[in-house]
């Protein structure tokens, strides 16, 4: 993927739909990584799938225009915002900071004019130029905020458009991205911030508006199960907004080779438990509260109840059975309704499968490399309507190619610190004598607020240190809801160079599997571990708490051992194991 | 009052009877537009500060209020004549009728020179101007703004009185506020961001890329400002500015060919807009005669100082390598020189189209006043872009459509908005 000049990307002619261009740049400067992404997949669809090749579907990206960095520096500058980049300020007295700026006189009338023309929801993301500089992913670094764009008053709608761009700018400040860019060894001067503003796909269905699927395709699998190989690559989808993937929710995986392989579930209770029940939607109504600093100011999470009434599980939910204990494929049938996607993929009525194999052959091909991209859908709701896939964004994916390998009698020995038969990664690691651990001992879910705060000073010292640190903790890392895990943000772990994801009686959950850091975890090829309290050999508690002491807190312990710790991890065979001699 | 050979009204009137007949107008339509449809002159008595009574002539002309309620500055000026004040008051109601806002034509003054008065006796000025018209006045009859020698500060002596007269607060019977006492934030910089916005869209017909171009700007006060600067933030070069020297009575232009830089220059400028040569040799410029700005080798000149300053003698010293002129200040081409930029294929966005956004942004002021409710200045200047950009294509538009200038273009639009309005009013 070249790098991506202005100047091949169109200025926005204040027609956002109706300019003939699906894609164009406000402002001078940089577009960013996710523009860049954009770019390509665009140009990728118009070379690989060409019209007529999966009749009756559109294949396209949003309509989307992107304000270029120099808005950001031109921001920053007019409103002697640059010298929070480097102040103790917190990041909320920072947004508001960023609130209270005025947009550079050169883009407000383009700004104006895009929301004058446009009723309905926009996305609008961070594009940052290290982003595209390192391939690296921002991830839960940068902030996105969707808006609903349908309020009557153009004045409103442009205040809100405002206040959705001045807070994507704030995160480029916030404590979490500096954090962050340490770790990438960069500085925050070296950042600069595009913003893209795009159609969010999907329809209104009373007061939601939403896809009726988004996904992300992955053309490497790091999860492979049953049949399937690493290469085939990996889906997961889920309804509604890609918010419930990219943080990690419970979604849909399937392997592209093998789309209608039964699910790794021991009975169909199990699978009813374990899949997609809640999804996210841009709010229509009235938000609950004017906030905008908060990134779901206009989000809402519904149930699959709402979804029926809005008739957007005919193609993707299937009905459990209770009485058979099993799951019948559509919604036919009275029933609890599990979302399957089986009428999607295997019913072959529609050519889904088909368009996104093929997407995630070509980008790959293009890219010469292992690509992840995320698309929405909007499903035919009657005989002989389109389906429309619309990408939202692409970026390679990093795969180590090292050759790890674990015997058994390696993880009898009695250096074992742990072993996990569930990882993330592929290598070998002897660098690190830091362990930062949650107390088991004190571990309690209401806490996990306060561990998230203890973490993240922890980590910004590690930083100031150059010391990359083993992280254990209790529940789904990242996790939105803190009864199911320490919800911390990836700016405040992101020094750890591994990460171990560890149950407890008390906090006896599903694990993420690092599913909310997938991408910072497989670009920075962070090892990451998970460890079930239940299953032998488990954590050697005995011998952390031995080690050198080097800063207790409330709920966290910061030891270092005299020698480095040994870690491997085999992504292919899915083990791992860390030793401390 | 002073009588004078040029009488601005009849020119004014010579220029509505050229457009009256491309349109077509039919003979009720011209007569109406062809003069005020109200003229105020009154006496104003004040008492001096040493306790004299001296009187004051005052006006006001409220050309048409079709549109709108009317809307128009207040002059202070010893040399003022009623016959200005039509001609200028006519000038609102196509400025306000280009730029699409709801509003009418209207023009004051006073025959006084502000100079030989104490702040005492200009607010006294200033109230006895209201109580004559107060009638008249109001934030739907005719909305008085600050002109040639009137400021904000006179501005809010006139609104007190009007209010104390009424028994209300009614900030919208006034433009030209300070922020925070009723004024809009963004006022500032309007009129030169309008220029701007403006040139931008002109550029981009042609189809030249900002960053590419060069300008040469004539003044370096409020309006000149703004324009140099957000030209150069989009990407131009400003390579020469000029300005008026109060001590050499003369004016002298400043030209650093890799770009103006307007703070440096604002850090040697006086309040009047007279930047010292001597500072400016230090920084870098060079100091050249006034009219030497005319004369860059640059692809736009900003006129935005005073009027009839391109003319038929001077025409000629303008660059070949020039394709647009934006008229940031009032008349500031003459007609043979118009006719001679026409021959050399310069595009000129003419006086009334490029400045009126000071004119959109004191609308939106009186709109704010009238909510008591105050937008940010992002706010301001993007709805201030957008009412700049749509004037400006349908002007161009119909120029191109119909072959004619843009000036030509600009009134016509004006003239049958305006005769639009009377008729849909049943006036004619």
């Amino acid at each position: 993927m070249t790098k991506l000049s202005p100047d091949e990307v169109p200025r926005f002619t204040r027609e956002f739909f109706g300019g003939g261009e699906c894609f164009s740049r406000i402002g001078e400067g940089e577009l960013g990584g996710k523009a860049r992404g954009l770019v390509f997949i665009k140009n990728t669809i118009e070379s690989e799938i060409a019209a007529g090749r999966f009749p009756g579907v559109t294949v396209d990206i949003p309509t989307t225009t992107v304000i270029a960095t120099g808005v950001f520096d031109a921001f920053v500058e007019r409103n002697g915002l640059a010298a929070l980049a480097t102040s103790d300020t917190p990041d909320d007295r920072i947004a508001l900071a960023f609130q209270a700026g005025e947009m550079p006189v050169e883009v407000v009338g383009d700004l104006r004019a895009l929301v004058e023309q446009v009723h309905t929801p926009l996305a609008v993301r961070s594009s940052s130029l290290l982003e595209d500089a390192m391939f690296r992913p921002f991830a839960g670094v940068y902030q996105t905020k969707m808006i609903p764009n349908n309020q009557p008053d153009p004045n409103v709608r442009f205040r809100r458009l405002l206040e959705a761009i001045k807070f994507v700018y704030a995160s480029v400040y916030s404590r979490r991205a500096r954090s962050y860019l340490r770790t990438c060894d960069r500085s925050i001067a070296d950042e600069k911030m595009a913003v893209i503003i795009q159609e969010v796909v999907g329809e209104r269905h009373d007061r939601r508006f939403y896809p009726d699927l988004s996904g992300v395709g992955r053309s490497y699998n790091f999860y492979p199960t049953g049949g399937a190989t690493p290469d085939e690559g990996v889906v997961n989808l889920a309804l509604g907004l890609g918010k419930t993937i990219v943080d990690g929710g419970v979604t849909w995986s399937y392997s592209p080779a093998h789309p209608g392989a039964p699910p790794p579930f021991g009975s169909a209770s199990d699978l009813l438990r374990n899949t997609q029940s809640e999804f996210w939607a841009v709010n229509m109504g009235d938000a609950p509260e004017y906030d905008p600093v908060a990134e779901t100011e206009y989000l809402v999470k519904s149930d699959l109840h709402a979804a029926e009434m809005d008739d957007t599980l005919r193609w993707t939910a299937s009905t459990y059975d209770g009485q058979r204990d099993r799951v019948v494929m559509g919604t036919g049938v009275d029933g609890p309704r599990v979302l399957t996607f089986a009428p999607l993929l295997e019913m072959h009525d529609l050519p889904f499968q088909d368009v996104v194999s093929a997407l995630l052959d070509a980008s790959g091909r293009a890219f010469g490399a292992a690509v992840e991209f995320e698309f929405a859908a909007l499903l035919p709701r009657e005989r002989g309507a389109p389906l429309r896939i619309a990408f939202l964004q692409v970026r390679p994916m990093v795969v180590s190619e090292a050759e790890v390998s674990i015997e058994d009698d390696e993880l009898a020995s009695p250096a074992l610190l742990l072993a996990s038969d569930r990882v993330m990664g592929n290598g070998a690691d002897d660098t690190i004598r830091d362990v930062v651990f949650v107390r088991p001992e004190r571990f309690e879910a209401r806490d996990t607020r306060a561990i998230a705060g203890e973490l993240e000073r922890l980590n910004l010292r590690l930083l100031d240190e150059g010391r990359r640190y083993l992280l254990i903790g209790f529940g789904r890392w990242g996790s939105s809801d803190p009864w199911l895990g320490i919800p911390v943000a990836w700016g405040d772990i992101c020094g750890a160079g591994a990460i171990v994801e560890a149950t407890l009686p008390s906090m006896n959950v599903e694990l993420s599997q690092g599913s909310h850091f997938f991408h910072n975890i497989t670009s920075f090829q962070v090892s990451y571990l998970a460890v079930r309290h239940d299953r032998q050999p488990n954590i050697d508690w005995d011998w952390l708490r031995a080690q050198t002491l080097v800063e207790e807190t409330e709920h966290v312990c910061h030891v270092r051992s005299a020698s480095p710790l040994r870690i491997k991890v085999d992504g292919r065979s899915g083990r791992g194991a860390i030793w401390h001699a | 009052m002073t009588s004078k050979s040029f009488n601005p009204f009849e020119m004014a009137q010579s220029q509505f009877d050229s457009v009256a007949r491309s349109l077509e107008l039919d003979e009720g339509t011209r007569q109406l537009l062809r003069h005020p449809l109200r003229e105020f002159s009154f006496a104003i008595p004040v008492r001096m500060d040493d306790g004299k009574v001296q009187v004051f002539r005052g006006f006001r002309v409220q050309h048409n209020d079709a549109r709108g309620p009317c809307k128009g500055g207040i002059r202070f000026h010893p040399l003022e004549t009623l016959d200005t004040v039509r001609a200028l008051s006519m000038w609102m109601t196509w400025k306000c009728a280009i730029a699409d806002i709801p509003l009418g034509g209207a023009k004051g003054g006073v025959v006084c020179d502000p100079h030989n008065l104490s702040m005492r006796e200009q607010e006294l000025v200033c109230r006895g101007w209201v109580r004559q018209l107060a009638k008249n006045l109001g934030p739907t009859v005719d909305i008085p703004a600050p002109d040639v020698m009137t400021s904000a500060q006179h501005m809010l002596w006139i609104l007190d009185e009007f209010e104390a007269i009424y028994g209300e607060r009614l900030p919208g019977t006034i433009t030209g506020k300070p922020v925070g006492m009723g004024g809009s934030l963004g006022r500032t910089e309007a009129t030169g961001f309008g220029v701007v916005f403006t040139l931008r869209e002109a550029l981009n017909q042609l189809g030249i890329r900002v960053k590419d171009t060069t300008a040469s700007v004539q003044g370096f006060g409020n309006v000149a400002q703004y324009a140099v600067r957000l030209y150069q933030q989009i990407g131009g070069t400003v390579t020469c500015v000029s300005s008026w020297d109060q001590q050499d009575q003369t004016s002298y232009a400043f030209r650093k060919r890799d770009g103006v830089d307007v703070d440096q220059l604002l850090a040697v400028t006086d309040r009047f807009g007279g930047i010292d040569k001597g500072r400016a040799k230090e920084l870098g410029y060079e100091v050249l005669p006034g009219d030497e700005w005319l004369a860059q080798p640059v692809d736009i000149l900003i006129p935005a100082a005073m009027e009839n300053q391109i003319t038929g003698d001077n025409v000629g010293r303008i660059s070949t390598q020039v394709k647009v002129i934006a008229e940031g200040a009032n008349g500031p081409t003459a007609p043979e020189a118009d006719a001679a930029l026409a021959r050399a294929n310069v595009f000129l966005i003419p006086d009334f189209l490029a400045n009126a956004g000071g004119v959109v942004c004191s609308y939106f002021e009186q709109v704010q006043s009238n909510m008591n409710y105050f937008w940010a200045k992002d706010d301001v200047l993007g709805r201030l872009d957008l009412k700049m950009t749509s004037a400006f294509v349908a002007v161009s538009d119909l120029a191109t459509r119909r072959k004619i200038s843009m000036r030509d273009a600009a009134y016509m639009i004006a003239i049958d908005r305006v005769a639009k309005a009377c008729r849909d009013r049943g006036w004619v």
